[in-house]
């Protein structure tokens, strides 16, 4: 179970992003709409440990993340988390494979990348260099390195943003299927995918972004 | 983790063959630098000075020496033989070795002495010659390797110090030993007896070749001026220089002359009274090598400070270019960095990644440039030999070393410090 209190995010000393708190069950999958720049984004790198807030903290099954080092939310990450970006955050220039395969630095254990290729329909590929692949193949391959590592938890920024409606919507139902059983959150500016997910959450009316000067 | 990082280079293989590129380049310039400036200086210092003097004729005392001592110049024209018989009456030398020259075989110089000047030269084959041995030849270790002679082979020299001269075909060497490599001009010099120098050119004479006019004069040494040495008196001589003469017979011995005469004296006592006995008469030139060659290193110690200045000033900028290419190579590639991540690749795990990488691409275009300069320093050797500089691509100064790991160290260096520094960051952060 995810928790979060009262998080709060400052950039650059001007922009303040608060956030109500939230609570993320077991087994579930979860959309959070809002419109662009609302703080999805933010709000998902702090669930997982790649941004500190600036206040309050995360709770992952009664751990506090936040106090966690920098190290130590790494390693929690490569074994319990697994990402999918709107920008695949693929190594372009090396194989399918390759990509999956990078996870072995952390141990992973990624015998099961075959068979997660093949769910997800992109088997035949995995010998190609990822540049020669089209958006929602990348998109493939990004969900399956995050689903091979067999994550508790999947969080998802705007996976279908660089795709079209109809193969992000494909996309998406491929996800949900393979990552059946987990916790995911997902965060999507596009409320037609919201129907797939066990529950939505609207960042519109939770998340509060205002500009001032927060160093005076 | 090096099967990944090795792949992960080969996706960036023409960047990484840029970084290797520039570090090889900038690491060659500098190794080759200190390498050529060191030698060239060791290589001055190498040609220890056993003689303590060299009679010659009058003229250049540093054309003396280095005619002498590294086989290089022009001789300054003949004095009498019987000036080696002289100083060996007298009782105050422990030896007169005489020397002449003005032949040569393809680009070697022909040195004719007697075998006691290789005495103290180890032999990689064969015998010294003999003194009263006629057409008997040693050879240095380079005009063997790069004529492919061996003991029993013969040679044909050519009158002039260019292998453009006529050729003494109806006088051809034996080669009955080989010198061991030396790394000074003795390894791209052929030693015979000055015996079989003036049989050749009698040889020759007799056979009307080099018709001209020799202008020889004997010496009319009477045992009174032979006894004035004895009593510190200057003596006349009747060497004659050929300064004037035809350039390819300059410095030509017949029987009777030799360039230049090395001597040993027996005490401090001896070499005063010799040098005062022979500095008197304006026709020889009588020398002090180490003074000379002091003098010479001094203007070649300016030259070596100059050089070592460029060769700092080349090593700084090779650090500061090596410097800069490694870290626009790390951030490029913190992109990536941040990538693997956010997949929850740990720092630790990451920074390892680059650092097989860097250290790889490091120690090979270190261990590149090494060989590269030395290569460098075959190549330039195979000009300068001719020229009197000798040196040895396979000597390897400990200070090259010490260039060696700075620039595999500075290849590795930033990119430990930026991992480091993006590893304390949170991983957005880094970015």
């Amino acid at each position: 179970m995810i928790k979060t209190h009262s998080l709060v995010r400052r950039f650059d000393g001007f922009t303040i992003i608060s956030y109500d708190d939230y609570v993320f069950e077991d087994g579930k999958s979860y959309v959070m709409l809002g419109a662009s720049g609302c703080g999805k984004s933010t709000f998902l790198n702090m669930l997982a440990g790649v941004l500190s807030p600036s206040e309050g903290n995360v709770e992952i099954d009664g751990v506090n993340m936040t106090a966690l080092s920098q190290h130590q939310r790494d390693s929690f990450r490569a074994a319990n988390v697994g990402y999918i970006f709107q920008d695949f955050r693929l190594l372009e220039d090396m194989s399918v494979q390759d990509n999956i395969d990078i996870l072995k630095l952390e141990g992973v254990d990624v015998s099961r990348s075959g068979a997660l290729l093949k769910e997800l329909g992109i088997l035949s590929k995995r010998g190609r260099r990822v540049a020669q692949l089209s958006g929602g193949e990348k998109q493939r391959v990004a969900i399956a390195r995050a689903l091979v590592k067999q994550p508790s938890f999947i969080l998802a920024d705007e996976p279908t943003g660089n795709l079209n409606y109809a193969i992000g919507r494909k996309v998406t139902e491929e996800l949900l299927k393979a990552a059946r059983g987990k916790t995911l959150i997902c965060v999507t500016h596009d409320d037609r995918l919201s129907e797939l997910f066990d529950v939505v959450i609207d960042m519109n009316e939770l998340a509060h972004a205002e500009e001032c000067d927060t160093n005076a | 983790m090096l099967k990944f990082a090795l792949k992960h280079m080969f996706t960036k293989r023409a960047r990484m063959a840029l970084v290797a590129l520039s570090v090889i380049i900038s690491a060659t310039v500098g190794l080759l630098a200190y390498n050529v400036s060191s030698q060239i200086n060791d290589g001055i210092q190498a040609s220890a000075v056993y003689y303590d003097i060299i009679i010659g004729p009058a003229g250049s005392s540093t054309q003396l020496a280095m005619n002498t001592m590294f086989f290089t110049d022009k001789p300054l024209g003949t004095i009498s033989y019987d000036y080696v018989d002289e100083l060996m009456a007298t009782g105050l030398v422990n030896r007169a070795v005489p020397m002449t020259m003005g032949d040569s075989y393809n680009a070697s110089r022909v040195v004719g002495t007697a075998a006691e000047l290789l005495e103290d030269k180890a032999l990689k084959e064969g015998r010294l010659f003999e003194t009263d041995e006629l057409y008997a030849a040693v050879v240095g270790s380079k005009v063997a390797s790069q004529y492919s002679l061996e003991p029993g082979d013969t040679m044909i020299t050519s009158h002039g110090l260019s292998s453009a001269g006529t050729q003494h075909a109806a006088s051809p060497y034996t080669v009955v030993g080989i010198l061991e490599t030396t790394h000074t001009n003795y390894d791209n010099t052929v030693f015979t007896s000055y015996k079989t120098v003036w049989a050749v050119h009698g040889h020759e004479e007799e056979h009307g070749e080099h018709e001209e006019a020799e202008e020889t004069e004997t010496p009319a040494q009477t045992a009174q001026e032979r006894a004035d040495v004895m009593s510190h008196t200057a003596r006349g001589t009747t060497a004659q220089t050929h300064a004037e003469e035809d350039e390819d017979e300059e410095g030509h011995a017949h029987e009777g002359e030799v360039c230049a005469i090395l001597v040993k004296t027996k005490s401090p006592a001896a070499y005063s009274r010799i040098t005062d006995a022979y500095s008197g008469n304006s026709s020889l030139l009588v020398i002090n090598p180490a003074t000379v060659l002091r003098e010479v290193l001094s203007q070649v110690d300016t030259s070596t400070q100059i050089v070592y200045a460029l060769c700092a000033v080349i090593l700084v900028m090779n650090i500061l270019v090596i410097s800069v290419i490694t870290l626009l190579n790390l951030i490029d590639s913190k992109k990536e960095i941040t990538l693997m991540r956010t997949i929850g690749i740990s720092m630790k795990h990451v920074g390892e990644v680059y650092l097989v990488q860097n250290a790889l691409l490091g120690l090979v275009s270190t261990l590149v440039a090494l060989v590269l300069s030395h290569a460098s320093l075959a190549l330039i050797n195979t000009y300068t030999v001719g020229m009197g500089i000798v040196t040895d691509p396979y000597r390897i100064y400990p200070f090259e070393w010490l260039i060696a790991l700075t620039v595999f160290v500075i290849s590795v260096l930033p990119t430990m410090i930026s991992i480091g520094a993006m590893a304390r960051r949170d991983v957005i952060e880094s970015r």
